[in-house]
């Protein structure tokens, strides 16, 4: 077995000697120091995730970081309404979350640089920036490799599919993706994992025997084959997975009380977020949901008031206020974003807002995160942060932080190079405290 | 065109001992006694120390933010920035000098590293100690730079050149001399950096005390300045080492090479492998397809003793030879979807047009060096096109019914008109990376720590590359040319945007309209070669380890640089290639991994690969040939089975390896092996619908539909990010749950007309029709004849009214039609007796049999046939039990890897 060397002469064992004396940011000692001092440690304590992604890149300034004192230019149509917490505002549109802003964290004023969709994506769905000769994982491939689920259910579900790819990390790492979303009521099942062409589960023993009685070339061999060892593992969990009840039952929303069921409403993403409260009640580690139409150059206000507002409102609000009905919402940790905010200038010449990373929102729920909370601030003109701007890779850091995952643990891409977890990203204790 | 080439000499070489008295004795020596006075030199001792002691390390002072407040290069090799580190002060940041003039013992870089003032770093050294005074002494000397007049360094010697160890613990101690320009010989072996490649085979201390450990083989690797040298290690896996080895078959220079490694290891090769593993292996290895049932039948019964050499001719000049082949070269040149947006003259044909620009040339087996030139010197034009031409010839591709081919013009431009290979410094490490297997990015930031690049060598690399030497866009030779032809759509472009410009000029093409066209071209010089005796030469760029090229002497700077890599200083061309190549047909590459050909990652056969990279050049870089000579050896045909000696051997390729099949392959093989059996002889003679013959590639996941989902999990190249292990062939769970349980799996077993479920269905109802329709037995002519005529007389009697007579008649029939019809159910019961024999029975061990020949290329042995039988037996009908037979074969592992 030779040892993979790094870029820069160190052999893959001495890393854990090494440590990460040299990095920026929060070092090991600090992280152990942060996770000791007690306060926090204690409520991070997420066995699970739901990441949300807003896809298109929504206009922070006409959703929770509304600027109603800004002169014209910059205000928008809608206006700010109070939430359940005193203090925080959200937009008009935003009914139901503002009945439940106890529950989740609001960051304002993140701020990064990357103003084109695939860039700002990739940035948001794995806490670096991306770099061209190397792709970092995503949360779910990192979440997958570190901290593997149950083996009779797919680790990393994505739905309909995800922008977190497995990166240096490798397939292994690769989002379930379902591929379709579910429909109100409407019994639900994925490739894979659904019993195809009419099998039965004795049908499906019957031929796993026979499979077993066949599969005899290499026995004996996998010890001394990485490769045939691999096999023989997934070949058997995937065994687990398709003849397992629970995997099944997992992705079937149909079997959600109605009553429960009811509060996600009708739209692919409510009943999305159905899904994913459902697999993670079940065992599933990591979820992701895409919501796209946030690209609004064009109609911004129509589009968000008829459209995406409401969708993401009664969707979003059923899914904290689901997970708390079920006990979940302490052991889930939830990251919504988008890839960047909007411009708070208004383009009046299309009645919309483009592009723009430099000030932008996320919001953080779950695990040891302590809801009701703004961290961060944007300036008048939600052009820019107040103060200290949250990165992206900070917003990583305390995802990663709340799923019990050192985001300074150094991986070897596949060309040996020493790679952090998260490279620049700091926890923000706040938002544990 | 005369051009100096030459390769710096910085390997090791053996071949001349120095005198003892000429070498300098080594600086732990020198420097142990409190009164040396020798002041150190700061290339020479200093640097390398501080890299000994660990201060430029990643972790330490080398990191690109420093360390409190103190930074080094990385690896040390820039001096400048190194020496104004230690000397200069920076109180804008308040940082002292490192180097005290006034008080030398009291310099910081004294005083932290023996922990006389704290320092996060810990205790380097001793106060006293041999270290500290080499370090002092600079100090008191004047702490002085490197002179520019200074000698240069030229290789590393080092001693013993390779070491054998036959019991763990044993020791040897490596010797290294540094010998420099000006015949300085020094003994460097403190000053070195040493590492092992395996240090469960041999560690390696600090002093450069090799020990060994476990049996195995690797390397010790010494680094001092830009010396990189590795060392190899043997310690024999059993008795049979060097005397005492067998003797072994070694039909081919191949064979005798790798049993030469061996022999030192006492590894024995495994068996030859069966006529059916072998058939298997190189039809998978060469033409990314499984062999058909009928195919394995045939080359099981042939008795010739050339078979395996004339079906390895056979498969080359199958088309899914190239369709494969090609699909891998377009992984190593980056066809890749994403970054090919806007640089064709029509979107999305980018792919398409390389993939078949290089099918064409992998079939009809052009050399490799002129299609690496067709890609490296390419223009979009042809040579001396002119600029209506191109554009004629555009119009002839992309028009309908057109005349042209991509594949026929002279060039493939898409290879740099890439949007990903823009910058000098991307396009130096994608050239480096694809046509060199070398990793030189490392050195874009500080000094390469495996290989002998500087970041020196990486910048004036990168000369070549710049958007001012060669670029797509509108050619401004052409200009006028390019806005008269753009001019006659004037009215119909003037209010749109770039974009959309762009597209209506593309749809003009494919109508058939002279649009104008952007194009890949090269920018010749600005100045006239320069003239004797001129001080200003103009731009320069230096080839990696090779010399420096005046760029204004050359109409175009890639056609140095191809000569460079085509010439046979060059040897990482050649070498590569064959190493990928290799690579693909057992599991590891003799370079591994087979992309990063660097000094201190040395090949487990060094013999092999020169003998290959030689001999490929001197075939004139015959993909073929090279193909042949590989599928040829016994080596390649050896069995995967391990015997008691190569066991744990996974890089001498002793045995065979185990492999996954890559992505589009597997996707294939399910394909073939679910479908009929004229579907399977029509998927070996064209490519269409295969999945080796999708031209691009990208990064993206998404897709679900189609073999897209399929290829994406089993880790299809991405090809983004100059890497071969964009290519991934790991197993993983969505693999295993997409065999055993995907919808499009199923659907595919199960596809109308073309699959093999259906043509079994088909079978069966024939087979069945005849006994359903239980039709009388037809009568034999001899009897058609005497009831003719006894009919005839019967008519006769009739018409005479002779009833009596009529009688009789009638009995003779009906004692007749009985006699014939009791013939006729004796025979049909002997049919029957006959069918219950041997029908029914061989009809389900052959469907056992057929099962297994599509699936598995091979027959079933005895236990495998009764457990099948079995299995269909109880299945509720013939095509059931097939089609779970079926299921269980393609997810047997033996299925899904080459073996």
């Amino acid at each position: 077995m030779a040892i993979s060397r790094t870029c820069d002469g160190m052999k893959r064992r001495d890393f854990l000697k090494v440590g990460v004396l040299g990095g920026a940011g929060i070092s090991l000692s600090g992280y152990l120091q942060l996770a000791q001092a007690g306060e926090i440690s204690r409520r991070a304590k997420a066995e699970s995730a739901i990441f949300i992604n807003l896809n298109g890149g929504p206009s922070h300034m006409d959703t929770f970081d509304l600027k109603p004192e800004s002169s014209d230019e910059y205000r928008g149509e809608f206006s700010p309404i109070r939430t359940n917490v005193p203090g925080v505002e959200f937009c008009e549109h935003l009914p139901k979350l503002a009945q439940c802003a106890d529950k989740f964290a609001i960051l304002r004023g993140v701020s990064h640089t990357l103003g084109a969709h695939r860039l700002g994506t990739e940035y948001v769905n794995t806490g670096n920036r991306p770099l061209p000769a190397l792709e970092y994982p995503g949360y779910g491939a990192v979440m997958t490799k570190e901290r593997p689920g149950p083996r009779d259910l797919p680790p990393f579900v994505a739905i309909p599919n995800s922008s977190q790819k497995p990166g240096f990390l490798g397939v292994k790492y690769a989002p379930l993706n379902t591929g379709s979303t579910p429909s109100p009521g409407q019994k639900y099942s994925v490739r894979g994992i659904a019993l195809a062409n009419g099998l039965t589960i004795n049908e499906i023993e019957k031929r796993q025997n026979l499979l077993q009685d066949l599969d005899k070339t290499f026995r004996g061999f996998e010890s001394d084959n990485q490769l045939l060892d691999g096999l023989d593992r997934f070949g058997q969990q995937a065994r687990s997975i398709i003849t397992s009840r629970r995997a099944r039952e997992a992705f079937d929303v149909s079997k959600e009380s109605p009553e429960f069921a009811k509060m996600f409403g009708k739209t692919a993403f409510g009943q999305s977020c159905l899904l994913a409260s459902r697999l993670v009640e079940s065992g599933v580690r990591f979820a992701s949901i895409s919501l796209g139409g946030w690209d609004t150059h064009r109609n911004n206000w129509d589009s968000l008031k008829d459209r995406q507002l409401p969708t993401l409102d009664e969707g979003l609000a059923a899914l904290f206020t689901g997970l708390e009905l079920k006990g979940l919402l302490e052991s889930t940790a939830i990251f919504v974003t988008g890839e960047f905010g909007r411009t708070p200038k208004i383009n009046t010449e299309r009645g919309g807002r483009d592009h723009y990373p430099r000030c932008m929102f996320m919001l953080m729920a779950g695990g040891g995160v302590r809801g009701g909370q703004v961290i961060g601030q944007s300036n008048d003109t939600a052009t820019l942060p107040e103060s200290e701007a949250i990165t992206p890779d900070d917003a990583a850091a305390s995802f990663y932080y709340n799923l019990g995952i050192d985001h300074t643990k150094e991986y070897h891409s596949t060309t040996g190079r020493p790679i952090t977890i998260v490279r620049d990203g700091k926890v923000m204790p706040k938002l544990f405290a | 065109m005369k051009r100096l080439l030459f390769v710096t000499l910085m390997t090791a070489s053996f071949a001349v001992p120095a005198s003892a008295d000429s070498i300098v004795e080594p600086a732990s020596e020198r420097f142990a006694a409190e009164d040396a006075t020798e002041t150190p030199h700061f290339r020479m001792h200093v640097v390398p120390l501080m890299g000994k002691l660990g201060c430029n390390g990643r972790a330490c002072h080398g990191s690109f933010q420093g360390q409190g407040g103190f930074r080094l290069s990385l690896f040390g090799y820039d001096f400048e920035m190194d020496h104004k580190g230690l000397t200069e002060a920076d109180p804008e940041n308040d940082k002292e000098a490192r180097v005290d003039h006034e008080y030398p013992e009291e310099s910081l870089m004294l005083e932290k590293p023996t922990l006389l003032i704290p320092h996060r770093g810990g205790k380097r050294m001793d106060v006293g100690s041999w270290q500290h005074r080499l370090l002092l002494n600079w100090i008191k000397g004047g702490a002085k730079n490197v002179g520019e007049d200074d000698a240069e360094f030229v290789r590393l010697d080092v001693t013993p050149s390779e070491i054998l160890f036959d019991a763990a613990g044993k020791k040897q101690p490596l010797r290294v001399i540094a010998v420099w320009s000006d015949g300085t010989r020094e003994d460097v072996t403190p000053l070195c950096r040493f590492q092992s490649n395996d240090d469960q085979v041999a560690e390696i201390d600090e002093a450069g005390m090799v020990t060994a450990k476990n049996s195995g083989d690797t390397h010790v690797v010494v680094f001092y300045d830009a010396g990189v040298v590795p060392i190899p290690v043997i310690r024999p896996h059993t008795e049979l080492a060097g005397a005492n080895y067998p003797k072994v078959v070694t039909p081919t220079m191949v064979d005798q090479l790798v049993v030469d490694k061996l022999r030192k290891l006492g590894m024995v090769p495994s068996d030859l492998s069966e006529d059916a593993e072998f058939l298997r292996r190189v039809s998978l290895d060469l033409t990314g397809s499984l062999p058909s049932p009928a195919e394995v039948v045939s080359f099981l019964q042939d008795r010739s003793a050339d078979k395996r050499s004339r079906k390895i001719d056979e498969l080359l000049e199958r088309p899914t030879y190239a369709a494969w082949w090609t699909t891998r070269l377009c992984d190593i040149t980056g066809n890749n979807d994403d970054s090919l947006a806007n640089v064709t003259p029509v979107r999305s044909t980018g792919s398409q047009e390389w993939y078949d620009w290089l099918y064409k040339r992998v079939a009809s087996n052009v050399p490799y060096d002129e299609i690496v030139a067709g890609i490296v010197t390419a223009t979009s034009r042809n040579t001396d096109e002119e600029f209506t031409d191109y554009v004629k010839a555009m119009t002839e591709i992309y028009k309908e019914d057109g005349e042209g081919e991509y594949a026929d013009r002279q060039f493939m431009p898409h290879y740099w008109a890439r949007r990903t290979v823009r910058l000098p410094e991307e396009r130096a490490i994608s050239f480096a990376y694809t046509f060199m297997g070398i990793r030189i990015q490392c050195a874009q930031c500080h000094k390469h720590p495996f290989d002998r690049w500087t970041q020196d060598d990486f910048e004036q690399f990168s000369g070549f590359f710049g958007r001012e030497r060669f670029t797509y866009g509108i050619n401004p030779k052409s200009r006028d040319k390019y806005n008269e032809l753009l001019e006659t759509f004037k009215e119909e472009t003037e209010e749109l945007n770039g974009g959309q410009v762009r597209r209506f000029l593309s749809e003009k093409l494919q109508e058939g309209k002279m649009a104008p066209v952007q194009e890949l071209y090269a920018v010749a010089p600005r100045k006239p070669s320069s003239k004797k005796g001129s001080q200003d030469k103009g731009p320069t760029a230096k080839l990696l380890g090779g010399a420096v090229v005046a760029l204004n002497d050359h109409d175009d700077a890639r056609l140095p640089l191809m000569d460079w890599l085509r010439s046979r200083n060059n040897d990482l061309f050649a070498k590569a290639f064959v190493n990928r190549v290799w690579a693909t047909y057992f599991n590891v590459g003799i370079v591994e991994p087979p992309d990063d050909l660097s000094l201190a990652n040395p090949p487990s056969n060094g013999a092999l690969l020169d003998y290959l990279a030689e001999s490929f050049i001197e075939h004139d870089y015959d993909m073929k040939w090279l193909h042949r000579e590989i599928a040829n050896s016994r080596t390649y045909q050896a069995s995967w089975r391990p015997n008691e000696t190569n066991r744990l051997d996974q890089r001498n390729f002793s045995h065979s390896i185990p492999r996954r099949l890559p992505a589009e392959v597997a996707y294939d093989a399910v394909q073939q092996a679910t479908a009929s059996d004229s579907e399977t002889d029509r998927m070996l003679a064209e490519i269409k619908g295969r999945a080796i013959a999708i031209p691009g590639a990208n990064g993206r996941n998404r897709s679900t539909r189609g073999p897209q989902y399929a290829l994406t999990i089993f880790g299809r190249s991405t090809r983004e990010s100059n890497c071969d292990c964009d290519r991934s062939t790991e197993a993983s769970l969505l693999q295993t749950v997409f065999l055993q349980n995907d919808q499009d799996v199923f659907s595919m077993i199960d596809r109308k007309n073309v699959s093999w479920i259906s043509q079994v269905e088909k079978e069966c109802t024939e087979e069945a029709a005849p006994v359903a329709e239980a039709k009388p037995e037809p009568l034999p002519p001899r009897a058609k004849n005497q009831f003719k005529r006894l009919r005839g007389r019967l008519e006769k009697a009739k018409k005479q009214k002779n009833e009596e007579l009529a009688k009789t008649i009638q009995k003779q029939i009906a004692a007749k039609r009985k006699q014939f019809a009791e013939i006729a159910e004796k025979k049909k019961a002997e049919r029957k007796e006959a069918n219950a024999v041997e029908e029914p029975e061989s009809s389900v061990a052959q469907l056992v049999d057929r099962t297994y020949l599509r699936t598995l290329s091979r027959l079933p042995d005895e236990q495998e046939r009764e457990r099948s039988i079995a299995y269909l037996e109880s299945s509720e009908t013939p095509v059931d039990g097939a089609r779970g037979l079926l299921w269980a074969l393609l997810n047997t592992k033996e299925f899904i890897v080459n073996h």
